[in-house]
């Protein structure tokens, strides 16, 4: 299965937002740092000599919080103040002892598989314009 | 003639902005929507999103819905809101070799891992103006999408490939040229630290990255043409998704989404400065935000020539290249002409009815000199 941050920034939110509702309930939360839009430097280097540089920024939203005195971080690219409180109590929650983690490895594995097969499926739309070459006949 | 300084024009400015707002008003539209513009106008999006340097695609939405759709005006308040932000992170370098590619294309060979992947382009289409666009209706758009995704069967989707380079090819057969030495390889932060020429290739790349697509595309082309020394072929052109990776606060590795960029790996017959000294080939590399095969291209281009100690030709200037295809700062001039330089002018003006005054006032004098001359 993928990683657990790659499944919750690639996943639909409502979903997401639900499993963090229905948890919420039975942890105590305490916030440090309200989501909020941030940048984040984009690194790149040149694919031949591996010549660092910087590609330009992104914007992103960062949240930080408590679960149940559990640090939790949540980071994701673009305004996304729902997502990023979703991860940050996700990152938490999952490493706090008593979680109910068959609920959340249930989800986690939901939604990989319905990630995999969106970009599998637009995978397929892409491979249709592969070019089949074939030599012309000489004359 | 004196001048007199004036103030004032506040009314007239508040006034002109909410003339701007009734102009694109006026006709009762509906609203554009943000997501509408997002979707249907991706390519615009990723020009201000590159020539901003600000990688947010529903923020370049609203700056082109604010702009009228004027692009550069939009890149400069996406410049302009990006100024506001704090910057928290430093991504890991993306690695393009994980690109989901989305399009990938080669020039120099026929056959390359994975083939050719036309992907989206127009590049074989025959820009005729398709008049059924004025007329599309939902019902058309969503039997479009149906049509387009039928015929692909849900349970028989192919694993997703990762592609070997073209230019890892040319690399392992030992045909490039090795990397210089002595070339300045620190990372600098144009954002941070003013340029200065000459400028380490980490400054210029990142510079060429939020250069406007229209000055790479002229500068380019005239290096092509003969006013520089770099015509290279496309050695691979790749667009896709790439992750980003952060480190957290906690020093923690983490994925947060994913950018479309396009990449272009020009290639150039290198110029030997030594007596048989084998030849090599040159790469140029471009990388820029969201789909734009020119910009990417034309970056390889001019890469390679600010990489070549042949200064005869502005094409492989840095300074010219650099300062001159900075689309926020070149407009940001040319627009100030337009602001008031009443003091400057009533200057010259007095400095040149002066010399008029002169002129006239020595002219008799030339006139009657050429009348004795003419007696004599």
């Amino acid at each position: 299965m993928p990683e657990q941050d790659y499944i919750l920034c690639e996943c639909a939110l409502a979903p997401l937002e639900q499993l963090v509702t229905a948890l919420e309930g039975s942890v105590e939360i305490a916030m440090l740092k309200e989501p909020a839009i941030c940048m984040v430097m984009i690194k790149a280097e040149d694919s031949v000599e591996f010549q660092p540089f910087y590609l330009g920024e992104a914007l992103a939203t960062e949240c930080e919080m408590l679960v149940n005195g559990m640090r939790g971080i949540g980071v994701c690219l673009g305004d996304e103040p729902v997502r990023s409180y979703c991860i940050a109590f996700m990152d938490a929650y999952t490493q706090m002892p008593g979680a109910d983690m068959p609920r959340v490895n249930q989800f986690l594995t939901e939604q990989a598989d319905a990630i995999e097969r969106a970009v599998k499926l637009e995978n397929e739309l892409i491979m249709r314009t592969k070019v089949d070459f074939k030599l012309m006949e000489q004359d | 003639m004196g001048y007199v300084a004036v103030k004032g024009g506040t009314d007239a400015i508040h006034n002109s902005q909410l003339l701007l707002e009734f102009y694109r008003l006026k006709d009762a539209t509906t609203p554009l929507d943000i997501q509408q513009i997002k979707a249907q106008l991706r390519m615009a999006i990723d020009k201000v999103m590159g020539e901003g340097g600000l990688y947010t695609p529903e923020y370049a939405a609203i700056a082109i819905k604010q702009a009228e759709g004027e692009v550069f005006e939009a890149a400069f308040i996406l410049r302009a809101f990006r100024a506001t932000l704090q910057r928290k992170y430093y991504s890991e370098a993306i690695n393009t070799r994980e690109m989901f590619v989305k399009r990938k294309i080669s020039a120099s060979f026929r056959e390359i891992p994975g083939g050719q992947v036309l992907g989206p382009t127009r590049d074989y289409t025959q820009r005729m103006l398709d008049t059924t666009k004025a007329t599309e209706t939902e019902e058309q758009m969503q039997e479009f999408l149906t049509e387009f995704l039928s015929g692909i069967d849900q349970d028989k989707l192919k694993s997703i490939g990762r592609y070997a380079k073209v230019i890892d090819l040319l690399k392992n057969e030992g045909l490039l040229q090795p990397a210089d030495p002595n070339e300045d390889r620190i990372l600098k932060d144009v954002t941070r630290e003013a340029i200065r020429f000459p400028a380490p290739r980490s400054a210029r790349l990142q510079m060429l990255c939020r250069a406007e697509t229209g000055g790479l595309m002229s500068l380019g082309y005239a290096s092509m043409r003969g006013f520089g020394s770099v015509h290279p072929t496309v050695g691979e052109l790749r667009y896709g998704s790439v992750p980003v990776r952060v480190k957290d606060a906690t020093g923690r590795e983490r994925y947060i989404g994913k950018i479309e960029v396009t990449e272009a790996e020009t290639i150039s017959s290198a110029k030997t400065k030594k007596k048989n000294a084998p030849p090599f080939y040159t790469i140029g590399y471009g990388l820029c935000f969201g789909q734009n095969d020119t910009k990417a291209i034309c970056m390889g281009i001019l890469d390679t020539a600010m990489r070549s100690p042949d200064t005869s030709s502005p094409a492989n200037d840095q300074e010219f290249i650099l300062y001159h295809t900075e689309g926020i700062e070149a407009m940001g001039f040319v627009n100030h002409l337009k602001l008031p330089h009443y003091v400057t002018f009533q200057a010259g003006l007095s400095n040149t009815r002066a010399a008029i005054d002169r002129s006239t006032a020595t002219a008799p004098k030339e006139a009657k000199q050429t009348e004795q001359l003419q007696s004599v």
